[in-house]
């Protein structure tokens, strides 16, 4: 029977959400969402779960009165109310498909208010046109970004410095191991975002109200004075910060795919080898040597095992990559945002495999039947088919609610890319263990 | 004019009391959140889709776009005992020429095809905030889909602007008033009731059912937790409606009254003393001799039963000080009784969507200095949390991270929780998961490491450690400075 016109257990999440995980990577920015009160609620929910600490987002709580005469007063007071409880130095104000479907000026609406409260430039509102139906948590995460980028990046003085943009939604432990790599080549950079504090916050005493961390915001401002900009992530293109900065400062930009797998990590490296003409410390060598190492043990393990791998474009891509390095087959490739960059993208490495995106879950269960498929891969939400079907699912990226450590999730570089092949042969050892002879046992 | 309790927005402070003396409270509440707050409410939709969610066999379909479903997806932790058709999530997902062009006839294809694929017995059709904009026809779609497919197709008038969650939840009650009444139901047993407001989280029917068995009464119908279409058809046969969640469900009690003349009684199937009354309330609505006497037969066996392993928790929680932040009045009003069970007090109690009466019922309920609170906001409970000294916090999935991170015991009593709390077995699950959590060795674990060179400290034998719950060294260690930067300022 077809299937046109609903969408069944979707694979996908909405724009605010996307536009909060961006905005979170700031420091001292509070999200806020113009519209209807749920969404700021759903989101908080949802995010929670994942990351399993508390997630501040404000309302501008639109009501039936505002829907009809506009939310002009809403949003003046919501911002109002955010600066008195929270006192950040940016609020970030996403849109929802309700202010969006009424017409809201919300840049409009944030210069008057600036005017009539008489507030000096300490601090910054960043207004992000973010509406469900235009596109996916991916898309939000990206124009927000571009937003971020566009509101503060202001020319002075060359910084000589790296812009590095994660265009693809990371976990906190992905960007702490960006971070320290970069680091640990002494390269002098700008990050954006930096969520790796925000989303995975230490408990410690007088813990603040706004959790500490993110790209500083004297950062951003100068990334318009940056030598270069590299991002990370290839397939959302339409909005991009780094495609931002060079159209407008023509600082240089390149995009190579999100590290994940020994051959894109390579890419990385020597990336970053070019950039700050400094060979890659001797660690991670030897970390590069010991992923091989790791691939070349467990290569027979799985080999051929057929693997679905969906959830967010960028992270699919990497994973794929991955997979087929050790040889496994990666019969179904999904993701829920509709990207042809992707299709593409992922095509060029495994000619052979579906590939869906724009799908749903549906579209992953029938494909996933059809080809055999012996381990998913991807965000939890693929669980019931991984339960109903008996294939094992590993979990990986956002959402996931029903493991612990998403926060902590390891994927990119060589690191990351040696313990996911762990994972998956291990997982997939366990399944062998599963069909094998009890030998009887004495007490 | 009472002194401020915490630092808060102006606005809100009327919606924040200490209770002091006999009178009873004036808190302001059931209104719209205020803006820039960060209420921990949802919206309309949501207060419809937990509502009608739980019933099993039902197609819920959202018309909007992709994030109403997403986030709504398997949402309520309740438990079937059959279909599961319940646990998938479908949307029209408007695009945006959809919104440009209304999604009318997006909506009348996919309820073709979502029926043809999987033959529901009724279909919900919930309207989401842009619906409610560009002003879909949901009752007519929904009405001619219903023509063709000759199924109930429900219209559930939920956009999300348009109220508070409470009107979520009577958008919910007028889209099942409208499929009660339509099947009899043969029986010659007289005793019949539907318990309303009980969404059998975590299973908790299993703990109820066994004992309306014994006593010989028929429920026809829980609203809505494992509930089937054909099951809600036939409630309007009920002798009597067991309202638990009177927030969601008082609507329809009162609705199924006028029209059907089936009287109500409020219960609670949480805390040994609530369980009773609720065996005792339907036993004397009956009022058959042999039934009452089973019913006081019940509530001494299982009190007995489950006494003994509750008070050996009790021991160990005793005195202990609770913060109680619920969606619904019912449930906290519940709580309190249970927590009295344990020997425990309430310092703090607050729900998201109480009404007038709700908070006069709490404020006779608490003791003096307990504060109670309307749609609170996370800066608020904060402070609170510190303020009042809580040793536990008992509430949902947004709060708990929030509790965590000040060092504060939590207790999920949402629709995330996984074990059953309600009926005699469930205060004894209860009992023990305040125990464990309250009592676990985690928040005796130094908050701060003693440093090697540290001057000002003295050095400490190894595993010697403070026995003091981290979130008390908050306050005790410069607890004035800290506690500003908690506050609204």
């Amino acid at each position: 029977m077809s299937k046109n016109y609903a969408t069944v257990n979707p694979c996908v999440m909405c724009m605010p959400m996307g536009s909060v995980l961006a905005f979170r990577g700031i420091e001292n920015t509070m999200p806020m969402f113009h519209g209807s009160q749920g969404c700021s609620t759903y989101i908080r929910l949802h995010l929670a779960h994942h990351f399993r600490e508390p997630i501040d987002i404000a309302s501008s709580a639109l009501s039936e009165r505002g829907a009809v005469y506009g939310g002009t007063a809403n949003l003046k007071m919501g911002l109002k109310n955010v600066i008195k409880g929270y006192n950040p130095r940016i609020i970030g104000v996403a849109t929802t498909c309700l202010a969006e479907t009424i017409g809201e000026d919300v840049p409009g609406i944030i210069s008057e208010f600036r005017q009539e409260e008489g507030m000096a430039d300490d601090i910054t509102i960043i207004p992000v046109s973010t509406p469900s139906y235009r596109g996916s948590h991916e898309e939000g995460y990206n124009e927000t970004l571009k937003a971020i980028v566009q509101s503060l990046a202001s020319p002075a003085l060359p910084n000589e410095k790296l812009n590095l943009v994660i265009g693809a939604i990371v976990s906190p432990a992905d960007i702490r191991y960006l971070k320290q790599m970069l680091d640990e080549l002494n390269c002098n950079r700008i990050l954006l975002p930096d969520f790796s504090d925000t989303f995975d916050a230490p408990l410690v005493e007088n813990n603040p109200k706004m959790p500490a961390g993110g790209t500083p915001i004297d950062d951003v401002k100068d990334m318009a004075n940056s030598s270069e900009t590299l991002s990370l992530g290839i397939c959302t293109q339409a909005a991009s910060a780094g495609g931002y900065l060079e159209n407008t400062f023509n600082i240089p930009h390149t995009r190579l795919p999100l590290p994940i797998g020994l051959e894109y990590t390579d890419m990385f490296a020597w990336k970053l080898e070019e950039i700050t003409g400094q060979p890659l410390p001797g660690k991670y060598e030897s970390e590069r040597g010991r992923l091989l190492d790791t691939m070349v043990d467990v290569h027979k393990y799985v080999a051929k095992v057929r693997i679905a791998v969906f959830g967010d474009t960028d992270t699919v891509l990497g994973i794929t990559k991955l997979v087929s390095e050790i040889g496994m087959d990666p019969v179904v490739i999904a993701s829920g945002t509709h990207n042809p960059v992707f299709a593409e993208a992922v095509k060029n490495i495994t000619p052979g495999s579906t590939i869906l995106h724009g799908c749903d879950f549906t579209d992953i269960h029938r494909e996933i039947k059809n080809h055999g498929v012996e381990l998913m891969l991807g965000p939890f939400t693929g669980r019931q088919i991984s339960m109903k079907e008996n294939i094992p699912l590993i979990r990986v990226g956002l959402p996931n609610h029903d493991r612990v450590g998403a926060a902590r999730q390891l994927v990119v570089g060589y690191e990351g890319a040696a313990r996911l092949v762990d994972t998956i042969t291990n997982t997939l050892l366990e399944l062998e263990d599963k069909n094998k002879t009890v030998t009887e046992l004495i007490i | 004019m009472q002194e401020k309790i915490i630092n808060t927005l102006d606005e809100r402070e009327k919606y924040i009391k200490q209770k002091s003396g006999r009178i009873t409270l004036p808190l302001a509440c059931n209104n719209d959140s205020l803006a820039g707050a960060v209420s921990q409410r949802a919206c309309v939709y949501s207060g419809a889709r937990v509502v009608l969610n739980p019933i099993t066999d039902a197609l819920h379909l959202v018309h909007g776009p992709i994030g109403c479903a997403s986030y709504t997806w398997d949402i309520r932790g309740s438990f079937t005992s059959g279909a599961t058709l319940y646990k998938n999530s479908f949307s029209t997902d408007m695009k945006e020429l959809d919104v440009v062009f209304g999604g009318e006839k997006k909506l009348a294809n996919a309820l073709r095809e979502l029926a043809a694929r999987y033959n529901p017995p009724a279909v919900f059709v919930y309207s989401t905030c842009i619906i409610g904009v560009i002003g879909d026809d949901l009752g007519a779609v929904c009405k001619s889909a219903q023509d063709e497919l000759n199924i109930p197709v429900i219209p559930v008038q939920s956009p999300g602007f348009k109220g508070t969650k409470r009107d979520g939840y009577k958008a919910a009650c007028n889209a099942l008033f409208q499929l009660i009444g339509t099947e009899e139901r043969k029986t010659t047993n007289p005793y019949t009731v539907n318990l309303l407001g009980e969404y059998n989280v975590a299973g908790d029917l299993e703990n109820i059912k066994p004992y309306f068995e014994e006593m010989g009464v028929d429920i026809i119908v829980s609203l809505t937790g494992d509930s089937r279409i054909e099951d809600i058809r036939k409630a309007h046969c009920a002798k009597l409606n067991l309202v638990q969640c009177s927030g969601s469900m008082t609507y329809l009690a009162k609705q199924l009254g006028k029209n059907y003349g089936i009287p109500f009684k409020r219960i609670s199937f949480f805390g040994t003393d609530d369980m009773s009354t609720a065996l005792r309330t339907t036993a004397g609505f009956f009022n058959d001799p042999a039934m009452i006497e089973k019913a006081e037969e019940i509530i001494r066996r299982e009190t007995e039963r489950t006494g003994h392993q509750i008070e050996e928790f009790k021991r160990r929680v005793g005195g202990k000080r609770a913060a109680i932040y619920m969606g619904g009045a019912a449930k906290a009003v519940s709580l309190v009784r249970a927590f009295r069970e344990l020997d425990m007090e309430v310092v703090i109690i607050g729900t998201q969507t109480g009404k007038r009466d709700d908070y006069e019922q709490i404020s006779c309920l608490v003791r003096d200095g307990t504060v109670i609170i309307d749609d609170a906001n996370p800066l608020e409970l904060r402070e609170l949390l510190i303020r009042q000294n809580a040793d536990l916090l008992v509430s949902g999935v947004k709060e708990r991270f929030l509790a965590y991170k000040l060092g504060i015991p939590f207790c999920d009593f949402n629709h995330d929780r996984i074990i059953t709390f309600e009926g005699f077995d469930g205060m004894v699950n209860f009992a023990e998961e305040i125990d464990t959590t309250v009592n676990s060795p985690v928040w005796n674990l130094p908050v701060r490491r003693n440093c090697c060179n540290s001057r000002k400290q003295e050095p400490k034998k190894s595993g010697s450690h403070e026995n003091i719950p981290f979130h008390e060294k908050i306050i005790n260690t410069g607890a004035s400075a800290n506690v500003e930067e908690l506050c609204y300022s």
